[in-house]
């Protein structure tokens, strides 16, 4: 008998009509990593929820097949008894942490104290996880004072303390710089090594690759394929199942470099081995290719001796300097590096306490929120940070009607903003009944329609998968094209290196880097001391160059 | 993290002191000015609360709460200094307004104990975590659904004050006013009520999870990571609080019986 067995699993949730879950099977050893893929809705975390009990027993809801861990059914054993066996962790750290406890120490002791376990050994364990999450020097800490990024550590620290033997992620990394993504992606595996069953939910394709064992791919609740992530990345269906397979996989597309087994090779490792078996072979190497304005780019912000601290005795900015001009520019850096904190200086949100922010040579410092309403718009990170309205499109009219625009003008931008953001025919829907990822678009749409010369996104690609990320590229090149200056947090390099001609690194309120994508990814010192990585068509170039 | 507790961790002695001592001085600094019904019983005990704040190096962080009852105190010595139904001698008069002996001695009697409340109160509350009060709680079996929702208060209401904060900024960016005239509040109220409204929601239900999920609901006997042991001090302390209400319960029998 498998460790896990999932048989005939489908699930309906209360009132709705379709399977979230429809008739799945698989089994799962001790110590297996596995992914989950699928475009949203697929029904990736539902399924994890029903590994721990939650599904049907915290949602109610029509339940049939049967899921075992361990030989334990999971829908009849309480969700509480269950968790000493499955942990798991969710996308919003935030959400995941008890809320009644101090400090970092007390919040991970929080699920070992209500087993009752030993002080001592509770010591043990927190000494243990703290250090290897590397949060030990948090740990008088309040949890709430944290970093996004920080928080998840603590969130992941909290359920690993409990000693689970299956390890449920539900994309645990979504809010991380891409080195604290990959620290969490090789604790992760480190765990998988000692015995633990890893299943985990993720839009990174390549660091699926890269770590799973096997993928399970779900559409619209079905399983399509459980197998080696080479086989499913070869599918030749994945665009039509909303999967974008690694970079790796596209470029050995595209170059028709195979594996012995005939599939196509989705790590590095593997094109170099490859390459190696055919030396006479001769690729294109991959490249970057850095959009260029046709005119000369105006000029929008100058930022000029900046300073700016929330509290006196640190300050996030001091003498910082910068220019932005109309070409769609992505600021990167690590959690914490100071980028939310630049926006909200550009957007008026907050006042800079030395210096100037010019726009469009006036200076801005001093103006308020909402006269410049008008001409910067600043999409926030969290889309339920502003949604009050019962339908979208009242949503999307709330801003232009704010900033003076006429009825139908307003009405005219917002349907121009939804169709932008493929949500025409969500236009009469109440935003809350709408996925987070269609949220995030509805708020996008509700800043795109005040038609404002500068739009700021924080963090827009949180949440979405292939076709929701397609929708931003295509919404940062039209504006870009309307001569619009799009300035974004971002996260993914590879999404940096595709839709933006301008790069800014920032570390610890630092410019440690500007210029277009190429100039900028290979410096790799400013890389590292950024905690960032190359995009992944780089990261392959260099490989290939080594072998060449 | 702003927070709403008042708890201050100094490392004085009455921070260390166990929570239960404390609230057993709490219970004989209420109780024994009532069972003597002397207003000196008031002014022993608000002495007293001075001394142990002070020793305490709290009484900084209680002078707001004091000059917070001064306000409330002057208007009851106002009110019955100058038109009590008992008055009948007046004892000064500052120009037309005179002032009588039963009517401040009645407003004397009410301001002490209002003072008397506060400083024993600021004693509790300055000086104990309140994590700490209800998993001391728990741990004589009070349920640990009440103690989570206590401590979930101090945690979560500071956290929808930022939310809060954050929704505020999210509509200003999208143009609207949440300042000025009335009508321009009223205005507001709902683009910022709402999504609070919402998010608190979303965030109870993946949180009950979360709580789920971390065996918030496991049958069976809790551990306790900082079980405070009562010292030497700690049952010094409550016996002579005890032994003071026993005191002044029997004072207050004798009185009667006699």
């Amino acid at each position: 008998m498998a460790f896990l067995e999932v048989e005939h699993l489908k699930y309906r949730y209360p009132h709705t009509k379709k399977l979230a879950l429809d008739d799945i099977s698989f089994t799962a050893e001790k110590g297996e990593f596995i992914g989950i893929i699928g475009e949203n809705g697929a029904g990736k975390s539902t399924l994890s929820q029903a590994f721990c009990g939650l599904v049907p027993q915290f949602y109610k809801g029509a339940y049939g097949g049967k899921v075992t861990v361990d030989g334990i059914a999971a829908a009849t054993t309480p969700t509480a008894e269950l968790c000493k066996k499955v942990g798991l962790i969710f996308q919003n750290p935030f959400n995941q942490l008890s809320g009644a406890k101090d400090t970092v120490w007390d919040e991970v002791a929080f699920g070992l104290e209500n087993f009752g376990v030993p002080a001592e050994q509770i010591h043990e364990r927190l000494d243990k996880v703290l250090h290897q999450l590397d949060i030990w020097q948090f740990r008088e800490k309040n949890p709430f004072d944290l970093s996004g990024g920080q928080m998840q550590r603590v969130a992941i620290a909290s359920v690993l303390a409990m000693e689970p033997e299956i390890l449920l992620l539900d994309e645990p990394t979504s809010q991380l710089d891409p080195q604290g993504s990959e620290e969490v992606f090789h604790t992760v595996e480190l765990l998988a090594q000692t015995g633990i069953t890893i299943f985990m939910i993720e839009q990174k394709m390549e660091k699926l690759a890269s770590y799973c064992d096997k993928i399970l791919l779900l559409h619209e609740g079905k399983q399509i394929a459980f197998d080696t992530p080479e086989k499913i990345f070869s599918r030749p269906d994945l665009a039509e199942l909303g999967i974008c397979p690694p970079y790796v996989t596209r470029y050995c597309v595209e170059q028709h470099i195979f594996r012995p087994d005939g599939t196509y090779p989705v790590v590095v490792e593997d094109v170099k081995e490859a390459l190696k078996r055919d030396k006479e072979r001769k690729v294109t190497l991959p490249q970057l290719a850095d959009t260029v304005l046709a005119e000369a780019p105006e000029n929008r912000f100058d930022v000029r001796n900046l300073k700016f601290s929330y509290t006196e005795d640190h300050p996030i900015f001091e003498n910082f300097q910068l220019s932005l001009d109309q070409r769609p520019t992505a600021i990167i850096g690590q959690n914490g590096a100071g980028k939310t904190t630049l926006v909200r200086l550009l957007k008026g949100l907050l006042k800079p306490s030395a210096g100037t922010i010019l726009y469009q040579g006036e200076d801005i410092s001093r103006r308020t929120v909402a006269s410049l309403a008008g001409q910067v718009g600043y999409v926030f990170q969290n889309p339920d940070d502003q949604i009050f309205k019962y339908k979208v499109i009242d949503e999307v009219m709330f801003g232009p009607l704010n900033i003076g625009m006429p009825k139908e003008k307003a009405m005219e931008k917002a349907m121009e903003a939804l169709a932008l953001t493929e949500l025409t025919p969500y236009a009469g829907e109440n935003p809350y009944d709408l996925e987070l990822s269609q949220r995030k678009l509805v708020a996008i749409a509700s800043v795109l329609a005040m038609d404002t010369d500068v739009i700021i996104l924080d963090e827009p690609t949180i949440a979405q998968d292939y076709s929701g990320k397609e929708i931003i590229r295509n919404i940062i090149a039209s504006l870009s094209e309307q001569g619009k200056l799009v300035l974004a947090i971002l996260h993914d390099m590879d999404f940096v290196a595709q839709c933006f001609s301008r790069v800014v690194v920032l570390a610890h309120g630092q410019l440690l880097a500007d210029g277009t994508p190429s100039e900028v990814f290979v410096q790799e010192d400013v890389l590292k001391k950024a905690a960032l990585d190359m995009p992944h068509p780089l990261q392959l170039r260099k490989a290939l160059e080594q072998i060449q | 993290m702003k927070t709403i507790s008042l708890y201050t961790n100094n490392g004085s002695w009455l921070t260390q002191l166990h929570p239960f001592t404390k609230l057993w001085y709490l219970a004989a600094a209420i109780c024994i000015p009532l069972l003597t019904g002397s207003v000196w019983g008031f002014a022993v005990m608000i002495i007293i609360s001075f001394v142990l704040l002070k020793s305490g190096r709290l009484i900084k962080k209680a002078l707001p709460l004091i000059a917070f009852s001064f306000t409330i105190i002057l208007t009851i010595f106002l009110i019955h200094g100058l038109v009590n139904q008992q008055n009948k001698n007046v004892l000064f008069a500052i120009g037309f307004l005179r002032f009588y002996k039963e009517g401040l001695l009645y407003a004397a009697h009410i301001g002490l104990n209002i003072l008397n409340m506060l400083l024993s109160f600021a004693i509790v509350v300055l000086s104990t975590r309140p994590s700490e009060l209800v998993d001391e709680l728990e741990r004589k079996g009070f349920s640990p659904r009440f103690g989570y929702i206590i401590n979930s208060v101090f945690q979560i209401i500071p956290q929808m004050m930022g939310t809060m904060h954050t929704i505020t900024d999210a509509q200003r960016s999208r143009g609207m006013e949440t300042e000025g005239s009335l009508l321009v509040r009223i205005k507001a109220f709902l683009p910022l009520i709402s999504p609070v409204v919402m998010s608190a929601l979303t965030a109870t239900r993946e949180r009950a999870i979360a709580l789920e999920v971390r065996g918030f609901g496991a049958k069976g006997l809790k551990t306790w990571m900082h079980p405070h042991q009562k010292t030497k001090a700690d049952r010094i302390f409550s016996w002579l609080c005890i032994a003071g209400l026993i005191l002044a319960l029997a004072g207050r029998i004798y009185l009667w019986l006699s």
